[in-house]
């Protein structure tokens, strides 16, 4: 090394400044040098001995289509990828992937990504050299730039691993604490109970354990956490014992689809039905575990009859679902995005974390997580607070330097947080971008950035499932297909290295992560076997490190529960659901063609966008299939075709969140509408959360037609016998429980 | 084939159905979809456009219904008496039942469509005329016809980079379908070749089942008895050859079902029931 650096410092710049990492100190390798990590960089362009043209190798990597950390193999022929599967290897999706993940080649292979750095030149981004690039970085927020402290922001998706760790370094050297870390599909709301209430924020949840699973909107086979890992343990649940499926929501998700039982209530209310479950389990002596009186008497006002009445689930539903919870326990009671996201969110999730409690399915169903030992590595979960926060920065002209990544702010904040204009009032926009998207588009400078495929990284998943804590290597799969983008690691240490010199001895982020994982401590280094000095090769190969895990108990605790139900007759009489669909997610892949191409799982509708009802609401419109409705709230409007179907409450709209991007290259601009532009900007009371599923509309009639592009002549078998359907009992007498 | 042929071996081309009719097969190649755990999630079908150069057709042409999925999940509303659809969705994987019967084969013109001796229905692409016959005389909808060059503006560059070179893309004129990967299939023989071994169960896994988040697609071959497949078949007491198979059953409540079965076109596909828990 050229600058000296103490081992705990040098330590620390590697992401290993925690807990263990002292003790460990005398087994760190020796063998291996900085120096080394230079000569090691190997030229895709010299054939390895075992690259025989026309037979295809495998690496592992790791997919970067949502924040789950599933790990990847890519099929490399003739120095290109063709394909991506799981990993095997993998705990968090077992060789499995999901519609997103196989669809990271035309994410890679896109015909509209940014291909040079483009900077702000009067009104127009222009193209422009690297050097051009980097000077004006450098000029803007470098040392002599005086620019410093909180006047400096990044907004980014969920980060980890060492990216999260360069991020941090990065902030801390300028002085700013504003990471703001955004993501529309979140489950903070659920985190936040989880953490009150049994002290893990991301507890492992054993579904294959469960009897029975009551989901309060939760979207686990879909959009929830982690959906392959999830749909994996969703076939053990229902092998077997074949576990029951309860799902609870005003719009069907895909995992609604699978229920056995598919409940609307009325929006807003599911913590209402929560509590009406708990409160005639308690009163049944059913319970497992004793609550306490001052619980049970809050509990006592929610009657059958009461409950009922606010939620619209009738009595006999409510008792057949609390004796379900009993007969079948353990249960397994969860919830989601349509539950979490109202203004009452967290006394709803907490309601449904009682339900746990009280049947004793924590450390049954519900345990704690490992969690992976070094605590600068793990997962910062997006969430729509920082939205909030970031919002609020712009209007108050808070900000001189907004870095973006990884996040479309542009796209996924309602019209009426004027982000968009806000992000006019900030002095220097840098964008870490791989696509023109809206945020994108808006800034000063644009730096092209590698695809998921080009790039080095680590990932710790968020959510650990399994009992030692995994963290996943991105590795390219093949050499950058265009000659100006670079990796956003190599971009963040080249502005590191202004500000801290210790960095300058890694000529790149390559050599940066290769150090890193050579010199990971051995509490975390745990599955790699193999002589310290092969610790990289056996990580590039493998493309996982399992690490140990403390094994924490959970702590239940009940909280203070103050579930309200909101009453709105402001006009606007009906719900809308900004429903979240495995495939376009938040909108961020809705420049992948496939993914336009494949229908919704539900509506199967495709290329555009539509509004969901129920049968009943659109003969009181007059509206049929195709016809187009307006949705109105008191923050604007949109207009989409009706899709009518029966699951979905009468009181709600649901438009699907993806579309309705004003940029964002050919295959997602100008195609249908973004929902997320007209919700009101309410707020999760206790979390501070952005209430995505609280704006209340009034849907009326357009009264216009085309006809609705989708999958299928026939929305019915008519009377054959496609998909047969038999009753459990039916399947125990043929096949028995295992 | 001569007549003489035939007269001297007859008791050869009057074999049944269930024992290959006419065909010397090598391999009959089959699945089973569980539609109890299928979740409809359409991974199998982003698989296969990654694996077997599906071309993206765009709005306009899937009104028409000319979308090339050779694996889609269709789904289906039925019997919903009440307010809801209470027991959700029923989701339906359908491709190429690779029947062994095809009622495609005996109506090509030209012999583009025949039976392979691995028991697929092969689509030889430079022989096809594209007189649709196949199609049209499908019953389940799974062969699809390039109206169009789609190569012309599916893969603008550089997402042509992706195409898998183990096969061709198609152009106008053309008939396609679900092939069950039989690049793969190629692949693994060789292997197994190479390595002087037969193939054995697992050798050969298509892209949909690879793909599948809950293992609801198992693929095999049916004439192994040891492989995954067959033991289902065996299990669920259905098995090769076109007559209705619901009297060979010992128990009319067991699972397994051939779509179609009544037409007698000898599916290579075995779905399970989906199961619903009435009780709830």
């Amino acid at each position: 090394m050229s600058v000296k650096v103490n081992r705990r410092k040098f330590l620390k710049m590697l992401g290993w400044g925690g807990a263990g990492t002292a003790l460990t100190g005398c087994d760190l390798p020796t063998t291996v040098t900085l120096e080394e990590g230079k000569e090691e960089v190997v030229s895709y362009l010299m054939p390895e001995e075992y690259a025989i043209p026309g037979i295809g190798v495998w690496y592992a990597s790791t997919c970067t289509q949502c924040e789950a950390g599933c790990g990847l193999h890519g099929r490399v022929r003739e120095g290109r990828v063709l394909k991506v599967e799981g990993n095997p290897d993998s705990p968090v999706n077992h060789g499995k992937s999901c519609m997103m993940g196989q669809s990271t080649v035309q994410s890679h292979y896109n015909p509209d990504r940014i291909t040079s750095p483009m900077m702000r030149k009067g009104s127009t981004l222009q193209s422009v050299s690297w050097d051009e690039a980097m000077s004006a970085l450098t000029s803007k927020i470098g040392p002599d730039s005086g620019v410093k402290g909180d006047r400096v922001g990044m907004i980014t998706g969920t980060v980890s691993g060492h990216q999260a760790v360069i991020i941090d370094e990065l902030l801390a050297q300028v002085g700013s604490k504003n990471h703001y870390v955004h993501e529309v599909i979140n489950t903070s709301v659920w985190s936040s109970v989880c953490r009150d209430m049994l002290g893990d924020e991301m507890p492992k949840l054993n579904y294959d354990k469960a009897g029975v699973i009551l989901s309060f909107g939760a979207d686990f086979l879909g959009t929830w956490i982690s959906p392959v890992h999830n749909m994996g343990e969703y076939a053990k649940f229902r092998k077997g014992a074949r576990g029951s499926l309860i799902q609870v929501e005003p719009k069907m998700t895909l995992t609604g689809g699978n229920a056995d039982l598919w409940i609307p209530a009325k929006p807003g209310t599911e913590g209402a039905l929560a509590l009406g479950i708990a409160n005639f389990i308690i009163e049944r002596g059913w319970n497992a575990v004793d609550v306490p009186s001052s619980i049970a008497k809050t509990l006592n006002q929610y009657t059958l009859t009461a409950v009922e009445k606010v939620t619209g689930v009738p009595v006999n539903k409510i008792k057949r679902i609390a004796s379900m919870l009993t007969e079948r326990a353990p249960s397994l009671v969860i919830a989601g995005a349509s539950t979490e996201n109202h203004e009452n969110g967290y006394d709803a999730v907490a309601s449904v974390m009682l339900l746990n409690l009280i049947m004793g399915n924590i450390g049954k169903t519900i345990e704690a997580s490992a969690k992976f030992p070094e605590k600068a590595l793990r997962a910062k979960q997006g969430n729509t607070k920082d939205l909030l926060l970031l919002a609020k920065a712009l209007k108050d002209n808070k900000l001189d330097v907004l870095f973006t990544y990884n996040t479309n702010p542009a796209f996924t904040a309602p019209a009426v947080l004027q982000v968009s204009e806000g992000l006019s009032s900030v002095g220097f926009k840098v964008a870490f971008s791989m696509f023109p998207d809206e945020t994108t588009l808006q800034a000063d400078l644009v730096l092209p950035i590698h695809s998921g495929m080009e790039d080095w990284g680590t990932h710790v998943p968020a959510y650990q499932p399994d009992t030692s804590s995994v963290l996943s290597l991105q590795q390219p799969l093949m050499e950058p297909i265009h000659k100006e983008t670079r990796g956003f690691g190599d971009i963040m240490l080249s502005m590191l290295k202004l500000r801290n010199k210790n960095f300058g001895d890694f000529p790149d982020y390559y050599s940066y992560l290769q150090t890193a994982v050579a010199n990971m401590p051995a509490d975390v280094t745990g599955s790699v076997e193999g002589a310290s000095k092969d610790i990289w090769s056996n990580v590039l190969q493998k493309g996982i490190v399992k690490a140990k895990a403390s094994a924490n108990a959970l702590t239940p605790k009940l909280v203070d529960m103050k579930f309200k139900v909101k009453h709105d007759n402001s006009g606007y009489p009906m719900h809308l659901v900004p429903s979240a669909r495995l495939g376009l997610w938040d909108g961020r892949h809705a420049n992948i063609p496939w993914l336009q191409e494949f229908p919704d799982q539900i509506a199967k509708v495709v290329w555009g966008s539509w509004a969901e009802l129920h049968p009943k609401k659109a003969s009181e419109l007059g509206v049929k299939n195709g016809d187009y409705v307006r949705v109105t709230s008191a923050s604007g409007s949109i207009e989409a075709q009706v899709y009518i179907h029966k699951g979905i409450h009468p009181d709600a709209v649901s438009v699907p969140m993806g579309q309705g991007h004003d940029e964002f290259g050919r295959y997602a601009k100008g195609r249908g509408v973004n929902p997320l532009k007209i919700l009101n900007p309410l707020m999760e009371r206790r979390t501070g959360e952005l209430a995505t599923h609280a704006t209340r509309v009034k849907v009326t009639n357009a009264h216009k037609h085309e006809k609705l592009v989708h999958l299928g002549g026939s929305e019915t078998q008519v009377g054959r016998k496609f998909v047969k359907t038999i009753s459990v009992d039916q399947l125990r007498r043929t096949e028995g429980e295992a | 084939m001569s007549f003489k042929n035939i007269l001297e071996n007859f008791s050869y081309y009057r074999r049944d159905a269930e024992d290959g009719g006419h065909h010397e097969y090598d391999h009959r190649f089959g699945m089973t979809i569980d539609l109890d755990i299928c979740t409809g999630c359409n991974s199998c079908s982003t698989a296969c456009y990654a694996e077997n150069n599906l071309a993206v057709v765009g709005k306009e042409r899937f009104e028409k219904g000319q979308a090339m999925h050779w694996m889609r999940v269709e789904r289906y509303w039925d019997n919903i008496e009440g307010d809801y659809a209470e027991e959700g969705a029923k989701f339906l994987p359908m491709l190429c039942q690779n029947c062994g019967a095809a009622t495609c084969e005996p109506v090509c013109p030209v012999a583009a469509t025949y039976h392979t001796p691995d028991g697929l229905n092969a689509q030889v692409y430079n022989r096809c005329i594209g007189s649709r016959y196949c199609s049209n005389n499908c019953p389940f909808r799974v062969r699809y016809f390039n109206f169009w060059s789609y190569y012309e503006d599916s893969w603008p560059e550089p997402l042509n980079m992706q195409l898998n070179p183990d096969l061709s893309v198609r152009d106008k004129g053309v008939m396609e379908k679900c092939t069950f990967c039989i690049q793969r299939i190629r692949t693994a023989k060789d292997k197994a070749q190479r390595e002087e071994r037969v193939m054995a169960d697992g050798d050969v896994v298509t892209a949909c089942a690879q793909a599948c988040p809950t293992g609801a697609i198992v693929f095999g071959d049916t004439m192994d008895p040891d492989s995954r497949v067959s033991k289902l078949w065996e299990k669920h007491q259905v098995h090769r050859g076109p007559f209705l198979q619901k009297k060979d059953k010992t128990n009319e409540e067991i699972r397994g079902y051939r779509i179609f079965d009544e037409l007698n076109v000898d599916p290579s596909i075995l779905y399970l029931e989906r199961v619903r828990d009435t009780e709830v």
